[in-house]
């Protein structure tokens, strides 16, 4: 198929008289803008998978975020260290549904995302499981979160200071039990503590206020709740739109900057590890990940083509054989065992030292530009070669394949019969051809380029979008990882679409317009 | 001879065929007897490396204590009380035979931390207890961490190609026999499947989600038990379900026949899981998991791994299912479940072996990949886990050498073997 198709045709002019006609088509640029079309549903579809599974995750990332100590401090502490919890979690979406709708019971609640504290919630979640009546509950809850205020709040003298922090240790454990046996324990634990010392009435007040509460949830259950399915339906205010549409204005200056944009225009979030916006992070990465991605494409295609050709005209030689195996031992050689080997051997004062263990080296293009060229290459070369050796061999392994297939075909025959040399023969009639397998695996090249990056770049240390998503991994930044996870997608559609498109160019019977 | 003798013998003949022209690729068949080896390896690991003795006479009586252990990780034995919490090496023996490495690879050995290699000076009671292949930073022995990661890396590469088989054989042969029109139900049939499918979740799982996180959390028996229940549940939920969309069918409008495009939706999934690299896939699945274990690791390779197979296998059935013998069993009467399950998957299967024996190995260098990165199993010595110390111990070649070469060849081999299968299997050679 060609990019631009023109014909000249005789045909009937708008007043009935013969008249040239003059066309001019575009059908490689429509079959390009159809296959993005067909690209959206399932980017829509991944974002969705991974967001979901990430949402699904343990932990709560405010907690971590704030890195706060419970338990501890004076009344008005514990009082600011909730509130700029409370914020972080709003800021941050925590506090909304997940997903337009949620398939839950009638016991459930919508109100139990928006309260602060992880075990809390997890506790609360089993009190809903057990009771099913989330009236009670929370009202249990909040004459608790009073109860405990107040034990915070009484002032310590010489008469109750450890009767109070008993009491406090006693309330800490009422918060993450939903055990009755352990929960009536602990009550009758409170009273005893309250007897203890003199002057406590406040607190015994809110003590039996939180055990009549206790006991109304456990009198008025209705665990049956929980086998009525229920349909919640939250609207576009969920953490998935926010994510992915954003909740600033479409049109027009957006005055609140705390609004973010959302993923499709561009915004990524917040890191929960750096801080920083995800996206100032991401670009340089991507940048680096590409680059070597490219390079190591090109550099496989140059060797791998000739030499697959070498070796199919020499079918049968001693060099033929002998490579075939050369080539199949360098395909099964783990990528992350040779780049061990040579960062050890090749890179260590200890061994020899050619390469540059790890980086890109610091010059940066004020240096000069043939400088930082010339230091990114020198930094980039091992690189290169890891990466490019095995997928190297095996396209050879493929090209040979491939150039073997169509030397046996009927029109290479009659080309020899017509006493066409040998170099025409391969040139001009086989290799075309021959070259349509190789193309269709560049479309499962391109990904495990972009998945191998994880690999390389943990490697030689650069950082790449591999080493990113490693780094966020390991310190569960979600926001990174999501990010990371939509672009390494991206990638991989595109080298897709760019490998569907070359396979156009090259065979010519290939039509993606409907004639 | 009857017909069915006869398609028997075909079966063999096939069979007989692809083992002869397997035999005639010399490196396949040596593959093939190393894989053997390893698996012998895999299974004897417990009594080729360990701390205890094989057999040992302590106090006048005969012990077996490696035996004795493997009852004891089995929950059927228990130690005696002299034998608790002890140094097995210390112990004074009338006698005792040790397997031929005397470690465990999760053991230190304290008198030589900071990674000793096989060359170099160690502080051993005799060369009996020499570290043949050096010691890693924590003094723990690195040849019994090869023996030993030998088995996790065959059940690794085994039991996750096993759940992505079966994924895939499932699905692809659901797309490929089915298509996108053959698959006919009433509406109402399809309808109330996907409802009742709805609440056959709810009710199994949704609502008894803590019954079985608990279960599990109190013993892996009881557990299954709750999962059981749960299964029960869930089909006899669908069950109800089809039998109250029987008298429906009578209405025209519910009763109307529509198809499920199975091939559309199992190809929409398999381009979808395939457009997210699937190292970053599983990346993305593993920072989710709290600890990630030997099983979890399985499954998540299982699971990203079916596709591969899954379309294998629909290319297989698009092709038999417009065979004669397909037809046949058509105006036989013979309904289709009974076709795809009786006839065509079975024919279908012998080019499936061939992505597996790839599968194994891609499962195999995986893992080792995610062990290497430090993502990998965190209760058992790998040897992706192994290697990846030697980034940290510059001058431990033995941590580089020996676990990297292991795992090359047993991903070689497997490689070898699918090239082999390859090649027996290719249909040219018959003629």
């Amino acid at each position: 198929m060609k990019p631009v198709e023109a014909s000249l045709e005789k045909g009937k002019g708008p007043s009935g008289k013969n008249r040239y006609v003059f066309t001019l088509s575009f059908p490689l640029f429509g079959y390009v803008i159809k296959r993005i079309f067909i690209f959206i549903p399932t980017l829509f579809i991944i974002s969705l998978l991974t967001f979901i599974l990430i949402a699904a995750a343990p932990g709560d990332p405010a907690e971590t975020m704030l890195n706060r100590s419970s338990g501890e401090g004076q009344a008005s502490d514990k009082l600011a260290t909730e509130r700029s919890y409370r914020e972080l979690r709003h800021k941050l979406g925590l506090d909304l549904p997940i997903f337009y709708f949620a398939f839950t019971n009638a016991a459930q609640s919508d109100t139990l995302i928006r309260i602060p504290t992880k075990n809390h919630r997890e506790t609360l979640d089993r009190f809903i499981y057990e009771y099913g009546n989330w009236q009670q509950i929370e009202t249990y809850y909040h004459r608790l979160k009073n109860l405990e205020l107040t034990v915070i709040a009484t002032k310590k003298d010489s008469t109750n200071a450890d009767a109070l922090i008993e009491l406090r240790n006693t309330v800490a454990k009422m918060f993450i039990h939903h055990e009755d046996v352990v929960l009536t324990g602990l009550f009758s634990d409170l009273q005893q503590q309250i007897a203890a010392a003199p002057g406590l009435t406040e607190i015994k007040q809110h003590a039996d206020a939180t055990e009549a509460a206790y006991n109304a949830v456990k009198t008025e259950a209705t665990p049956w709740k929980k086998y009525i399915p229920k349909i919640q339906w939250s609207g576009t205010h969920n953490q998935y739109h926010r994510w992915l549409f954003g909740e600033a204005k479409w049109f027009g200056e957006e005055t609140d900057p705390t609004k973010g944009k959302g993923f499709i225009r561009g915004d990524y979030g917040i890191s929960f590890f750096t801080k920083r916006p995800v996206k100032s992070v991401i670009w340089d990465g991507l940048w680096i990940t590409m680059l070597i991605s490219i390079l190591v494409i090109i550099i496989e295609y140059i060797i791998s083509i000739p030499l697959g050709i070498s070796l199919a005209v020499r079918k049968g030689t001693a060099y033929d054989s002998g490579m075939t195996v050369a080539l199949f031992i360098t395909y099964s050689l783990p990528v992350f065992w040779i780049g061990t080997m040579a960062i050890f051997f090749l890179c260590s004062p200890d061994y020899i030292e050619i390469f540059p263990p790890f980086g890109l080296g610091d010059a940066t293009w004020e240096d000069g530009f043939f400088y930082k060229l010339g230091d990114l290459a020198y930094h980039l070369a091992l690189p290169l070669i890891i990466a490019s050796y095995a997928s190297f061999a095996y396209l050879s392994r493929q090209m040979r394949g491939s150039m073997l297939t169509v030397l046996g075909a009927d029109y290479i025959r009659t080309a020899r019969a017509k006493g066409l040399p040998d170099n025409k023969v391969i040139w001009k009639h086989a290799f075309r051809n021959s070259l349509l397998p190789i193309i269709t695996i560049f479309a499962s090249f391109f990904p495990a380029l972009i998945g191998g990056s994880i690999i390389l770049e943990f490697l030689f240390t650069i950082p790449g979008l591999g080493q990113i998503t490693y780094a966020a991994v390991i310190q569960k930044d979600y926001p990174m990882i999501l990010t990371n996870t939509m672009f390494a997608a991206i990638l991989t559609l595109v080298g897709y679409l760019v490998s569907d498109i070359l396979y156009a160019v090259v065979d010519p019977r290939i039509s993606y317009s409907k004639k | 001879m009857s017909a069915a003798d006869t398609a028997k013998k075909n079966e063999q003949g096939y069979w007989a065929f692809v083992r002869k022209q397997f035999r005639k690729k010399k490196t396949a068949v040596v593959s093939l007897y190393i894989v053997i080896f390893l698996a012998i390896i895999a299974i004897l690991a417990p009594f080729l490396a360990n701390e205890k003795p094989l057999v040992c006479k302590y106090q006048g009586t005969i012990y077996f204590p490696v035996f004795k252990d493997i009852a004891v990780d089995l929950g059927i034995g228990e130690f005696q009380p002299q034998f608790q919490n002890i140094d097995w090496k210390q112990l004074d023996y009338d006698m005792a035979v040790f397997p031929p490495v005397p470690y465990l690879p999760m053991n230190q050995d304290n008198n030589n931390i900071h990674s000793k290699g096989p060359f170099d000076k160690q502080v051993v009671p005799s060369m009996r207890f020499h570290h043949w292949f050096g010691t890693d930073e924590l003094g723990r022995d690195v040849l019994a961490g090869m023996i030993h990661g030998t088995k996790i890396a065959m059940t690794v590469g085994i039991v996750s190609m096993l759940i992505a088989s079966f994924i895939g054989i499932l699905l692809g042969s659901l797309a490929g026999f089915y298509g996108d029109e053959n698959f006919q139900v009433s509406r109402i049939r399809l309808w109330g499947n996907l409802l009742f499918l709805f609440f056959a979740f709810f009710y199994a799982f949704g609502a008894r989600s803590y019954d079985i996180t608990d279960a599990l959390g109190k013993s892996l028996g009881d557990g299954f038990m709750q999962l059981g229940i749960s299964v029960l549940i869930f089909v006899g939920v669908i069950a109800i379900g089809n039998l109250l969309v029987i008298p429906l069918k009578r209405i025209s409008f519910l009763g109307k026949q529509v198809s499920v495009p199975f091939d559309l939706i199992i190809m929409r999934m398999i381009e979808v899981l395939n457009s997210i690299p699937t190292l970053f896939l599983i990346l993305l699945i593993i920072s989710i998991v709290r600890k990630p274990n030997l099983y979890v690791i399985m499954g998540i390779i299982g699971l990203t791994g079916w596709t591969g197979i899954a379309r294998f296998i629909r290319a297989e059935l698009l092709k038999v299912r417009s065979l004669e013998y397909i037809e046949a069993a058509h105006s036989l009467g013979y309904s289709n479940a009974h076709i795809l399950f009786k006839h065509a998957i079975p024919n279908a299967l012998s080019p499936v072996l061939i992505s597996i024996a790839f599968g194994i190995a891609g499962a195999i260098l995986t893992e080792s990949t995610l062990s290497f990165l430090g993502l990998g199993p965190a209760d058992t010595v790998t040897w992706g886990q192994l290697l990846s110390y030697a980034r940290q111990i510059p001058q431990a070649w033995w941590l580089a050498i020996f676990p990297g070469f292991a795992i090359f060849i047993t991903v070689t081999v497997f490689n070898l073997i699918g090239d082999g299968l390859t090649d027996a299997m290719d249909p040219r050679l018959k003629q």
